[in-house]
């Protein structure tokens, strides 16, 4: 097959050319290419193909859109529009999925899929790993309701009464158990006063236990040094 | 353009709300657009979904508009695009709509009730070799012989709407009819071979 394209001979007009054939040529370039044409064969014989080429085009055009298509006029038809809106409210996200991957290369969707798979066990994984609710008790209807103040009053009530009843309890076993006289002038006693409790304060300790309670401080002296003259002056010597 | 001033003036309306704004750009531009979506695609059908989808994108796409650009350009833009990937999904899926059933359809739907009769075999033949050959062209050159033969654009249009100097709108128009030419001629050889 020859081809004739490379044979033929290049004008350097060759934008003149498709300005006189489209006639877009002003009056002066017109008249000036067509004394050119008279002369270059190169461009008389394109000019000639691509004119008849021009016009099986057109002729195309005319066929696909009509001869009376103008593409500038305004198409006025409402429904084009109302189609229009439907369509667009027709794309559904699916459907916009779709496309995507239809023109998406082999690569991007192998990388999306992977990429949701991935999404899809960090959400079990996430769900997995949610603390559970604990199981809230259900009132039952029947039982009585209270507030948080009527609980209180009846709480106190009740702290109060177990109170007083150990009090009672200490009041009748101290009674009963008989303390030993204790001897004010023993000089080998020494009292310390600063640690004397109040009997406001503990009610139910005897004697007894607040010594053992002392000793168990190691608040009482050792017994070689009981002799050892701490005690005051005129209680250690009278005369 | 006559409509280029107003055009800016009506995607403004639409920006601050006018919800009428945008219907008319559509009105305006739906044939224009058609028609190089159908000198692009070949296809009646692909170029309608071809023209609605390149409505809905610049509806969608309303705010992106750049007041410094034209809406004939920005519209024409987003319909080349359009069409590019419309071809595109359609070699993915195998489809080859722009050469068995694009002759199956035109035959159908182009031919003019009037005129079908009188037209000739040789007529059809030669329709559908062109409408191969253009289709057949790269997107950039097809462009402007679609912008320019179907749109029925200036060359001053043309450059205004692609942004580019005037002498490349006719280079390239030149260089797409050189090789329009050429396939033309080798269709010839093999129709008669």
């Amino acid at each position: 097959m020859k081809d004739t394209h490379h044979e033929r001979p290049v004008c350097h007009r060759a934008e003149d050319l498709v300005s006189y054939l489209y006639g877009e040529a002003g009056p002066t370039d017109a008249l000036d290419f067509r004394n050119h044409l008279q002369q270059c064969d190169a461009c008389r014989s394109e000019f000639t193909a691509f004119n008849q080429l021009h016009s099986s085009i057109q002729d195309w055009r005319n066929e696909a859109l009509g001869a009376s298509f103008e593409p500038g006029a305004a198409a006025v038809r409402a429904s084009d529009l109302t189609h229009f809106v439907h369509q667009e409210r027709k794309l559904s996200a699916l459907a916009a999925l779709r496309e995507f991957f239809t023109v998406s290369p082999l690569w991007l969707r192998g990388a999306i899929g992977f990429a949701a798979l991935l999404l899809c066990a960090l959400a079990v994984m996430m769900v997995a790993r949610l603390p559970r609710k604990p199981v809230e008790t259900v009132a039952v209807d029947n039982q009585p309701k209270y507030s948080e103040k009527q609980l209180q009053t009846a709480v106190n009530e009740a702290v109060e009464r177990k109170v007083l009843e150990l009090t009672a309890e200490n009041r009748n076993s101290s009674s009963a158990a008989k303390p030993k006289p204790r001897s004010a002038t023993s000089p080998n006693r020494v009292e310390l006063t600063a640690n004397r409790q109040p009997k406001n304060r503990h009610p139910g300790l005897n004697r007894e236990e607040r010594e053992q309670l002392a000793a168990d401080l190691r608040l009482t002296l050792p017994a070689d040094e009981e002799e050892l003259p701490l005690v005051l002056p005129e209680q250690e010597n009278p005369n | 353009m006559e409509t280029a001033t107003n055009d800016e003036q009506i995607v403004e309306r639409a920006l601050s709300g006018d919800p009428d704004a945008f219907g008319e750009i559509v009105r305006r531009w739906e044939r224009r657009i058609f028609a190089l979506a159908y000198g692009m695609l070949g296809r009646e059908e692909d170029a309608r979904d071809a023209t609605q989808e390149t409505f809905l994108a610049a509806f969608r796409n309303l705010r992106g508009f750049r007041g410094d650009a034209k809406v004939s350009s920005w519209l024409h833009r987003i319909a080349v695009n359009q069409c590019i990937t419309r071809q595109r999904r359609a070699k993915v899926r195998g489809e080859t709509a722009l050469e068995d059933e694009a002759e199956k359809n035109a035959a159908v739907f182009a031919l003019p009730l009037e005129s079908s009769p009188a037209r000739s075999a040789e007529a059809i033949e030669r329709s559908r070799a062109v409408r191969k050959a253009v289709c057949s062209l790269p997107p950039d050159l097809r462009q402007v012989v679609v912008m320019k033969e179907f749109e029925e654009l200036t060359f001053q249009q043309i450059a205004e709407a692609l942004e580019v100097p005037l002498s490349t709108v006719k280079s390239r128009l030149y260089t797409a009819l050189r090789q329009l030419q050429l396939r033309l001629q080798k269709f010839g050889e093999n129709e008669v071979g």
